[in-house]
């Protein structure tokens, strides 16, 4: 399966928030709970879209942005976080034990939580998965009133974007958001204010996020059997001494006593 | 120590543990939102520091595993057994704090799925394996209690003994695993942790850190449990731990402290922050200054310089693991993290549970080793285990136990139900609240007490757009509305910001705080039926849910109640409770809305533009002008 994607036009965004509309209807989401202590951007586990104001004006969505080698997903250790053929990243509810490494570790601060449910699950935008199953758009999508946001094929959109970017060069900054950002992301921006605001802390880099931790977990084989061997080894080479030791005095202690 | 201190510390160690109790009992009824100060901000929370706490203070387990059966170092061998006591209830800690911690812990099972790139999937494997390899070396300490004398027991014991050295070997392997990779759990948000914290040789400063913390452990340990019985203090064993605790700590400190310099964050993060000052304490008073107390040996083998390095040692460490995941975790994005109070009720329960039942084993069980015989003959001096037997039979301890867990749960409930202070709620009427949960799907229900409840919220003021830009019939000719604007003047003029907010949002959706016009409002010349009856019907059981609403058989809008009987988050203006199932086009909102509104506002301000149809439709459009330059603001 080909990559699939989701291009947001910024400057075509009125702020209407239909797509928000349609994404709870069509996931049947229910009502917003609001956490009075939580800066408020308009997500929570019932709200897995939001248009949220740049700080330079203009309205921008925030969303899942479903990255290529997605932080959640390596992140999950039950594995209810996972890809889909088409490179979607699906919440399986079933597997969720709830330990929120998802959360902590997504660099966008996108995935939402269940907080006042004895029986919490993980909130975010898939893509409507099971929308595109049925052989239809996500429900923000058709429901744009604009045109603002197009789904498709990532190589494809990209084309579409670099092709927008070239058309009217005044109208955006240089760049597709996200085709480059922690080794890419199925959801694309282009827009004419930055969005670095979305991230936690300004630039990303283009590193996938999951590499970090992965430097280490790679060598974990390596240190088992390293840390295994060693520990036998020194237990068998200090033993013999302390044995050869032992055995040495008793034979220095020895000729005294037979000399008695 | 006497007796008297003694009961009074223990009686305080349950009395927390029973809070403990209450709490959670709270926190799986009401859920994760109501029980703490866990946000979708600030995920992780007290919780999670205590836990890297329980785990680095557990690591003298396999240090003294090492030394004694790898090292072959015997003059350590009396303290082997309490330093895997102290590892057994610190990960036996760890595991209970995580069923507290996690959503839904009864899917704990599905770890089973294999996901070799998830550090916590390793560090869970790793403490599943660890505690039972731990309980296997510790099981041969309780089989030798005289009760435990049976002889298929002993041979299990015997069996035990057979298997020690694989056991240590594999408990040193999965120790060094997952005391690094509870470091490397952090090594995925570098863009949470603080600069003066992260790093990416977290796991070896982890590694180094939980050997330094689990050998001080065991002095400060030796120390109290010598205060504590009047026994089982060999002091010349503690200095030996003194003697050798710099080498790991040192090689944490150089570690930390080089990795900081070589990338380049270490001058210019120290900005005289609270941050950077706890930074600089962490390092100077928990590091370096027990470091040079230690290298002294006159102070390392004086009582108090040996206590005091210990403790100023553990408290760089639990510093170092609470400042990395709690305290300076949230700074970057401006929000900030308290534990609520069930919270740190539960954080507090565990280690307190976990000193009692230490205390349990090291009344009842050799721990001292079995080549130091249990004193018995000084135990009817100040033994608390001969001094229950004598002075206060076991149904009067009884008695006072069970009379202090119904005082502090007495205590404990209604502080903790208690709703949080920061809840804005207005007092509602408890049978329309009653009425409106009977009826509402479960779906949109969340815990009415807490105050995420909407019913209790009408409206919230708005999140601040300055200015709205409507698109009322989706032919991109917009009119651009100062909200903003509008909220001040209302608020001013009708006293209350909701009275203004209600001005315009005068009818909530369900589960909705401040619904948007054209949520209801959606074709521009068509009065919109808002009444979705099949949702109702559904949602409230099918065909014999007819009565609920309706009042009689006929099945009209004129028989059934209003909205707001049931939605008591809705909030109608007066005269406008025929709305009930239709709203009109956007059209006349719009013009009934704001002209009412402008012709008032042209008459008391003296403006007569403001209410001339040519002032947004100018040239006779039909359409509104895109921009409002010509219009005064109000």
């Amino acid at each position: 399966m080909k990559q699939v994607g989701l291009l947001v036009d910024v400057t075509r965004c009125i702020g209407c928030n239909k797509c928000v509309d349609a994404c709870v209807m069509a996931n049947h989401l229910g009502a917003e709970h609001h956490i009075p202590q939580q800066e408020a951007d308009g997500l929570s586990a019932q709200r897995w879209l939001a248009i949220v104001d740049a700080p330079q004006g203009g309205f921008v969505r925030k969303s899942c942005r479903h990255c290529l080698d997605a932080a959640c997903v390596s992140v999950c250790p039950v594995g209810a976080m996972h890809k889909s053929p088409e490179g979607i990243v699906l919440y399986d509810k079933q597997k969720c034990m709830g330990c929120r490494y998802c959360l902590m570790a997504c660099p966008f601060g996108i995935p939402r939580y269940e907080w006042d449910s004895p029986t919490p699950v993980v909130g975010k935008c898939f893509f409507c998965y099971q929308r595109l199953s049925e052989g239809q758009e996500p429900a923000c999508v058709e429901a744009c009133p604009q045109q603002a946001l197009t789904f498709g094929e990532r190589s494809e959109l990209l084309n579409l974007a670099h092709a927008r970017l070239r058309q009217s060069p005044d109208k955006y900054l240089p760049k597709v958001f996200g085709e480059f950002e922690l080794g890419g992301s199925a959801l694309m921006y282009i827009s004419n204010v930055p969005l670095d605001f979305l991230n936690f802390n300004g630039t990303l880099g283009e590193r996938p996020y999951p590499e970090l931790t992965w430097d280490w977990l790679s060598k974990v084989p390596a240190v088992t059997l390293v840390t295994a061997g060693l520990m036998t080894g020194l237990f068998w080479i200090i033993g013999r001494r302390m044995q050869a030791q032992l055995a040495g005095k008793t034979q220095t202690s020895q000729p005294p006593e037979e000399g008695k | 120590m006497n007796n008297t201190l003694r009961t009074w510390i223990k009686d305080g160690l349950w009395a927390v543990a029973f809070a403990g109790l209450v709490a959670a009992v709270i926190r799986f009824a009401s859920g994760l939102g109501a029980a703490t100060g866990l946000t979708d901000a600030t995920p992780w929370g007290v919780w999670i520091a205590f836990k890297l706490c329980f785990v680095a203070l557990a690591g003298g387990g396999f240090t003294l595993a090492a030394v004694v059966y790898i090292f072959h170092i015997e003059s350590l061998r009396p303290l082997l057994r309490r330093a895997i006591l102290i590892a057994t209830l610190g990960y036996s800690s760890f595991v209970v704090s995580l069923i507290f911690d996690l959503g839904l812990p009864w899917h704990m099972y599905r770890i089973v799925n294999w996901q070799d790139r998830s550090v916590m999937f390793e560090i869970a494997w790793c403490v599943i394996l660890y505690l039972t390899v731990l309980i296997l070396e510790f099981s041969p300490t309780v089989l030798e209690h005289p009760w435990l004398q049976h002889p298929i027991l002993q041979k299990i014991a015997h069996w035990l003994h057979q298997l020690t050295l694989p056991l240590v070997i594999t408990g040193i392997v999965l120790s060094t695993l997952h005391q690094s990779s509870l470091g490397s759990l952090f090594l995925i948000m570098r863009h949470r942790v603080n600069p003066l914290w992260y790093s990416p040789w977290l796991p070896s400063l982890f590694f180094t850190s939980a050997i330094s913390a689990g050998m001080m452990a065991l002095v400060v340990e030796g120390f109290i449990m010598e205060r504590w019985f009047k026994r089982g203090m060999r002091f010349e064993l503690l200095t030996l731990l003194g003697k050798w605790v710099p080498l790991p700590l040192g090689l944490y400190l150089i570690l930390r402290l080089s990795d900081l310099f070589l990338r380049g964050v270490l001058p210019g993060a120290l900005d005289g922050s609270w941050q950077s000052i706890l930074f600089l304490a962490e390092i100077f008073i928990g590091g370096v200054l027990p470091l040079i107390l230690l290298g002294i040996k006159k102070v390392r083998e004086s009582r108090k310089g040996l206590l005091t390095s210990a403790v100023l040692i553990l408290a760089g460490i639990v510093s170092q693991r609470m400042s990395l995941s709690m305290f300076t975790m949230y700074q970057a994005e401006g929000t900030h993290y308290f534990p609520s109070l069930s919270e740190t009720a539960i954080a507090l329960a565990i280690p307190a549970a976990a000193i009692l039942v230490y205390l349990f084993f090291a009344e009842n069980l050799a721990l001292l080793g079995a080549e130091i015989p249990a004193p018995t003959d000084i135990s009817t001096l100040d033994d608390p285990a001969a001094f229950a037997k004598q002075d206060t039979p076991g149904r009067a301890i009884f008695a006072r136990r069970s009379g202090l867990a119904i005082f502090v749960v007495a205590l404990a409930l209604p502080l903790m139900f208690h709703p949080p202070a920061n809840c804005n709620s207005q007092p509602t009427d408890p049978a329309t609240l009653t009425k409106a949960l009977e009826i509402l799907p479960p779906s949109l229900l969340s815990s009415p007490a807490s105050c995420n409840d909407r019913a209790a919220t009408p409206v919230t003021p708005a999140k601040g757009w300055d200015v709205l830009t409507i698109n009322g019939n989706n032919a991109n000719y917009t009119v651009r509305f100062t909200h903003q604007d509008h909220q001040v003047f209302l608020t001013k003029e009708l006293g209350s910001e909701e009275a203004a907010c209600q001005t315009c949002h005068h009818l909530n959706k369900p589960g909705d705080q401040a619904t948007a016009c054209s949520a209801c409002h959606t074709d521009y010349y068509q009065p919109q039926s808002i009444f979705d009856h099949t949702i109702h019907e559904t949602t409230l059981g099918g065909n014999t849910s007819c009565t609920k609403c309706h009042s009689s058989v006929e099945h009209l809008p004129l028989t059934s109640v209003i909205c707001q009987n049931c939605h008591t988050g809705m909030v109608p203006q007066a005269g406008q409770t025929a709305f009930n199932m239709f709203a009109p086009s956007y059209l006349d909102a719009m013009h009934g809305s704001c002209l009412a509104c402008h012709i008032q506002e042209a008459q008391k301000q003296n403006k007569p533009e403001l209410a001339l149809c040519t002032t947004c439709h100018p040239n006779g459009q039909s359409q509104p002008n895109q921009t409002t330059a010509n219009l005064p603001k109000p």
